[in-house]
This record gives structure tokens, sequence and C-alpha cells, in this order.
């Protein structure tokens, strides 16, 4: 679409877009919770925001996102703010290049957000719960793989792993097609796409 | 349905600025790690748990606290398990075997876990965002920064309520969310579409409606509320920062833990 | 001289062919009650848009002509500086409500903190655009626990505490029930009672006509006419473009009712007038018609 994917695309338009992108991220978990899925789908949001407004929209929302409910619900989202402004980032990055353009496509956007939010966690819970994730299925797989001598920090990625790429994949592949039925005009307009005023 | 648990009040903590509260919380934040030992754990657990105490909110916080509790029971069992450092057995369960490395581990983690939690509600609890967020504004965050993270607040709860509507209108229609995993993954994009593709629409009129009310201006903006500092709050200030200024001075030059 | 002063406007939205406004031109004098009627997509947004500079600098696109706001040229100043001069309602009363606000009160606050207004000078200034919009009682409210009518309400306060010399309103009735159009209409009216110049689009003709001093048409993004309600409703094409007629005129239209100057009463009391003349004139032996 554009260019420059790192140009700053700050209007009161992609602003308004945040805190959208934030209660779309919530009513995602919130669905998930009803339907008893055994998904996060917490980032549809930040996912959205990426693709329509940039890297920077994009990381802005995961930051905010996770910095809200660190003050409000869920104390400790607040440490993996950094997990969700990668997210962000790469997303939005990828979607501004053009290179996001068919579902193979937005599948395998979605492997790579498993794994680029699997690799910045992975310090996160070492430094904070010594590589557990909290999730039951994953520390499963972290306890069996220490229990053997796999080393803490293999092991605390592989639990983030398992629990991600599921999630992402799905994550990516749904505000995908949720993207791809937004109207152009409006895409363009968050995009930025139209810089100058002509004179007629 | 409200996302924030503040909890009113007219406490010395409550009228303490939003400004003094951030700082002693994320000095207890950072002390909880600079001194990992039990004591100064326990200790710093302490001043928060008083803290909430005196703001008359322990009872709300206490929901919060235990609401965690699975995490620190994943620290016992996984670390008393399998940690790499494990030499001495402390309980046997018939073939399950903890040792003690592991499980004073998971001890540390768990202290950790409340420490940060606990400070943190100090803010959560006593605190209104929009104060906070307001006073972050007055001291230079960009104001664009200080809208997004008050219309989150009010946004959620606006979206929460819809999907309550949303729910029943796809019930309604016949649509199944109850059944097998494949049934209801199914019902999940009928009822994300709709209110994800409007609340991005609507987003248009939103930006124009800010527009016009000088939203994108880049000027001095003024503020309808004037800030209540009370005269308390720099002692306060003054306290905490010693405390960190002592905790660091400790571990460096005396080796506490 | 005229608060807002168009002149030859011509827009292009980025991406299309046409022009979405062609060759407008029209002037608002103060304390005047201007309606803006069309049918759907004739260009009636668009215009209210441009008079505060939404389009072209919100949207880009090609822009050409003049607009004046309060002696202000749109086209080279920032929304927010002609916001000041110009204020602006839209359609839908849900999405206007800032969202930064816990009360009515401090909504109405959101965009004087914006524009660095004084807080001696804002306390006044809210409480009277309260005032006049009726939402005293209301003002420790949630913006977002209001009726819809209620909230059309605090839109217009909110934008009319920033003092603007022109009220320009977008459909502000076309989501509102019956109550919620009664209630915003007599808003208008007030504001323009005590002088405040007021421009809106609107598709309800038979609420707008008593109202408006002057009427404009758009078809196609272009003028049609700008007159008085009785000439404009006197034109013979308008059912053929899609523009509403009040259906007082429709009827008197029917009936053959004019006035001398071929005119069709556009208001209920118009045609009551109308209708005294033609019966004392049919009492006096006479069965011309006025």
């Amino acid at each position: 679409m554009q260019a420059k994917a790192w140009k700053a695309n700050f209007t009161t338009l992609t602003i308004v877009l945040i805190p959208v992108a934030v209660g779309i991220n919530y009513v995602g978990k919130f669905f998930a919770a009803t339907l008893k899925l055994p998904l996060w789908l917490d980032s549809i949001g930040t996912v959205l925001s990426g693709m329509l407004a940039g890297p920077w929209i994009g990381a802005i929302s995961g930051a905010v996102n996770n910095a809200i409910f660190g003050i409000t619900l869920d104390p400790v989202s607040f440490w993996y703010l950094i997990t969700s402004i990668m997210i962000g980032l790469v997303v939005g990055y990828l979607a501004f290049t053009g290179w996001i353009r068919t579902p193979g496509r937005a599948l395998v956007l979605g492997l790579v957000v498993a794994g680029v939010a699997a690799v910045v966690s992975t310090p996160i819970n070492v430094l904070l719960w010594h590589g557990q994730t909290g999730n039951v299925w994953g520390d499963a797989l972290y306890a069996a793989l220490v229990h053997r001598g796999t080393p803490v920090w293999i092991a605390s990625f592989l639990d983030e792993a398992v629990v991600d790429i599921l999630d992402k994949v799905i994550t990516v592949f749904l505000s995908f097609l949720i993207y791809k039925a937004l109207p152009a005009r409006l895409v363009k307009l968050f995009g930025g796409a139209h810089q100058e005023v002509e004179s007629l | 349905m409200q996302l924030s648990l503040y909890v009113p009040g007219k406490t010395w903590v409550h009228r303490l600025d939003p400004i003094t509260k951030l700082l002693a919380v994320l000095v207890a934040v950072v002390l909880t790690f600079v001194l990992p030992g039990f004591f100064s754990q326990a200790g710093i657990l302490l001043v928060s748990l008083a803290m909430l105490g005196s703001a008359g909110v322990l009872r709300r916080a206490a929901p919060v606290l235990a609401g965690v509790f699975i995490l620190p029971l994943t620290f016992f069992v996984v670390q008393g398990l399998v940690y790499p450092g494990n030499v001495h057995p402390a309980v046997a369960l018939g073939p399950v075997v903890f040792y003690r490395e592991g499980l004073l581990l998971g001890l540390s983690l768990t202290l950790r876990l409340y420490n940060i939690l606990s400070a943190a509600l100090i803010l959560v609890l006593v605190t209104r965002p929009s104060d906070l967020v307001e006073a972050l504004v007055r001291r230079g965050a960009p104001p664009r920064l200080g809208y997004v993270m008050i219309a989150v607040l009010q946004i959620i709860p606006i979206m929460v309520a819809s999907t309550q509507t949303i729910l029943d209108a796809q019930r309604s229609r016949g649509m199944e969310t109850e059944g097998s995993l494949w049934v209801r993954i199914r019902a999940f994009l009928p009822l994300m579409g709709p209110l994800v593709t409007n609340s991005l629409i609507s987003t248009e009129e939103r930006a124009l409606a800010l527009e016009v009310r000088g939203f994108a201006g880049g000027g001095k903006r003024t503020f309808l509320k004037d800030e209540q500092i009370p005269p308390y709050a720099m002692a306060m200030r003054i306290l905490v920062l010693a405390a960190l200024v002592l905790g660091i001075g400790g571990r460096w030059l005396w080796g506490w833990r | 001289m005229a608060l807002i002063e168009v002149q030859d406007l011509r827009y292009r939205y980025p991406d299309q062919q046409g022009l979405a406004l062609d060759g407008i031109s029209f002037s608002v004098e103060p304390g005047e009650f201007v309606g803006i009627i069309g049918p759907n997509r004739a260009g009636k947004s668009t215009l209210c848009q441009a008079l505060v500079g939404l389009v072209p600098h919100f949207y880009k696109g090609a822009i050409g002509g003049r607009v004046v706001a309060d002696g202000l040229d749109v086209h080279k100043h920032p929304v927010a500086e002609v916001a000041r001069r110009v204020g602006l309602v839209f359609q839908n009363p849900f999405t206007q409500i800032s969202g930064a606000k816990f009360t009515v009160y401090e909504e109405v606050a959101f965009g004087l903190e914006n524009a660095g207004v004084p807080r001696e000078e804002m306390i006044p200034r809210i409480e009277e655009a309260l005032r006049l919009l009726g939402l005293e009682e209301l003002k420790d409210r949630s913006p977002f626990a209001l009726s819809g009518g209620q909230m059309q309400r605090l839109a217009i306060a909110s934008v009319l505490a920033m003092r603007p010399k022109v009220l320009v309103l977008d459909e502000p009735t076309s989501q509102l029930d019956p109550e919620g159009t009664g209630e915003v209409f007599a808003a208008m009216a007030a504001l323009c009672r005590q002088g405040m110049a007021v421009v809106v689009a609107e598709h309800k003709v038979e609420r707008l006509a008593p109202l408006a001093g002057k009427i404009l048409v758009l078809h196609a993004g272009r003028r049609v006419a700008f007159d008085s309600p009785r000439r404009v409703f006197a034109r013979e094409d308008l059912p053929a473009l899609g523009v509403a007629v009040p259906p007082v005129t429709e009827a008197a239209r029917r009936l053959g009712w004019r006035f001398e100057d071929g005119t069709y009463p556009v208001t209920t009391e118009e045609a009551e007038e109308l209708a005294r003349k033609n019966l004392v004139a049919a009492g006096g032996g006479g069965g011309g018609r006025g």
C-alpha cells in the first residue's frame, strides 16, 4: 500500500482507532470465554489496528491494551506489554509493505506473530516466574521438559509457543477476514493513503 | 459493567495525588526485584497491605489476590518437582517428591507476585483512573494518549453491553452457542464480525466530531478541574524515594537481600 | 459582512471521478436560519463539512473555489481554528460523545480544554450552553446514559460552548424518534431567536419550512435554488429531482391555493391564512383566487 511502512500515521482517526482496538480485544476475549473456546482470541483489535493504521498505531494499541488491563483488572498483564507491542509492530509493518494480500499469507503471518510473541514473552516468563506461563497445558509441557534436563529457557519458550500458535494463527486469520470485509474507502482513510489536498 | 475497580473514598490514601501514589507503586515494584530475600519481600508486602488497609479497601483487594491462586500453586508444584537446583527432598507424596530448593523458589515467586499485585492495587483501587491520566497529561504526557486511556475505560463497558444484545439476537435467529467445539468455533465470527465492523466504521464520525471540538489543535490546553495535592504528599514522596535509595544502597553496599 | 461566504466551491473525494460539490455559491448572514435540502448523495453532508474545513483537511481530495467563515479562509486554516467560528453537529448522537469524559458537564468542557480556554471562563460558558439546551438537570449524568434526543442536545451544547458565530447541523434528527426530533428543532429555533446563525441540512422539510429564512436546494452536487422557502417550494421541478416538499404545500398545489406572488403556503399557519382570505373572497361574492 505504501512505500514508507514506518512513517508515522497519527491522525485523529487513527488515534480514535486505538480505544476501539482495545475494546475489540476485550470483546474477542469475552466471546471466546462465553463460547468456552480453548483459545484467548484477545488480540484481534491489536492485529486489526496494525493492519489498518500501520506499525506504530498497532504497537500503541497493544501497549495501551496491556497498560489498561494492568492498572485495572489484571496487574500481571502489564508485564506482557512488550509482547503486545511487538504483535502490533509486526502486523502493521507487513500490512503496510503490502505483504498481506491472500488468505494463505494471513496464515503465515499468524505463525510469524505466534513466533514473535513466544520469543518476546519467554524472557519475561523467565524473569518473573522462572519460565512458567500459568497456562495449564503449557506448564505441563514445561514441567516435563525441565524434568528431562532441558534448559529452562528452551522449556519456557516451548511452553509459551504451545499456547500461542493456534491462538495467534486463528486471531490473525479472523482479523484478516474482517479487514477484507471493510469498505475500501475507510481502509484508505485509516491508512492515510492520501496526504495532499489538490486544487481544482 | 464497570471496568475500573476504583473504590471511592476520602481516606488519606485517596486524597494523596495520583503522581505520589504512582511513585510509591513503582518504588515498591523495583524494590521487589532489588531485594529478593524473604524478609525484604515480606516487609514490602506488609507496607503495601497496610496502605490498602488504611484506605479501607482490603475487602476489595482480597478477591483479586485470591483470584490468582492458581499461579502460586503452579509455582510450588512445578518448581518443587523440577527446579534444576533441587537437591534436598522435602515432602514425598508416594512416588512424587517435592524438593526444598524448588519449594523455596516457589515461595519467593509467590511473594513477588503478591508484592506486584498489592502495590498495583494501591493505584487500581484507590485512584480514579481519569485523575491519574489527567495528572500525567498536566505533566506533559501527550493529551492524545490521555484521551486514548480514558476512552478505553468508557468504550469497553459499552462494547460489553452490546455483546449481550448480539448474543441474544443471534441465538433468537437459531445460532448455536453450545455443543461441540466446532459448533462453538463457528459461532465466533458471526458474533464478532458485526460488532467489530460497526465499531470500526463509527470511528470515522467520532474522529470528525473530535476534530470540530479542537482535538487536533496543538495549542496549550487547560483543565476544568483544579489539581488537589495534599500537604503531606511531599513528605510521602521524600519517604518513598529515601526507601528506594536505601534499598539500592543496601543491596550493593552492604549486601542486603 | 456575511458570516459565511461560499464562492464557486468545487470538491472531489480521493479516488473519485465526479465532483461531490460542483460550483456552489451562497452566503449566510448573522442571525439567519438556512436549510439545506436535497435527495440522498446530493452533497448535503459534504457541504456541511466544507463549512468547517473537514472537507478538504480531513478527507483530502481536490478542492476549488472559496469558503470564508467569519473572515477566515477555511481552506488555509486548520479545522481546530475554524471550529471556534463555525460549530458542526453530526447525524449520530452516539458517535459525537467524545468518550473522554464521565459526566455531561465535563463533556461540554472537552472542546474548551482543547482550545485552551481559561478555567474561569470555562465555567460560565458551560453553564450557559447547558441552560440553552435545557440540560442543567442532567449535568452529573454519564453522557452515555442519555436518550437520543438528550444526547443530540448535548452534542449541540458541546459545540455551542465553543461560542461559534454559526451553528451547522448535518441531519441532526435523522437518527431520532419524533420526540427527540422535536427537542432538537425547538433548540435550533431558540438559538436562532437569540441571534445565532443556523445552517441545517435536513430531510424533514415540513419542520424546516416554518423556521428557515432561506432554503438551499442541492442536487448532484449542484445548487438548484437558494431562496425563501415559499419561492423554493413553488418550483415545479422539485419532485422530479427527488426533493421533498412539505405536505401542506403539496396539498395547496393540488387545490390551486396560491398567494398573489404565485407561491404556495409552506406552513399550516400560512395555509390557514390563505384559506381565511379565500373564504373572505368567496363570501364577498367573487370566485377568483388570491
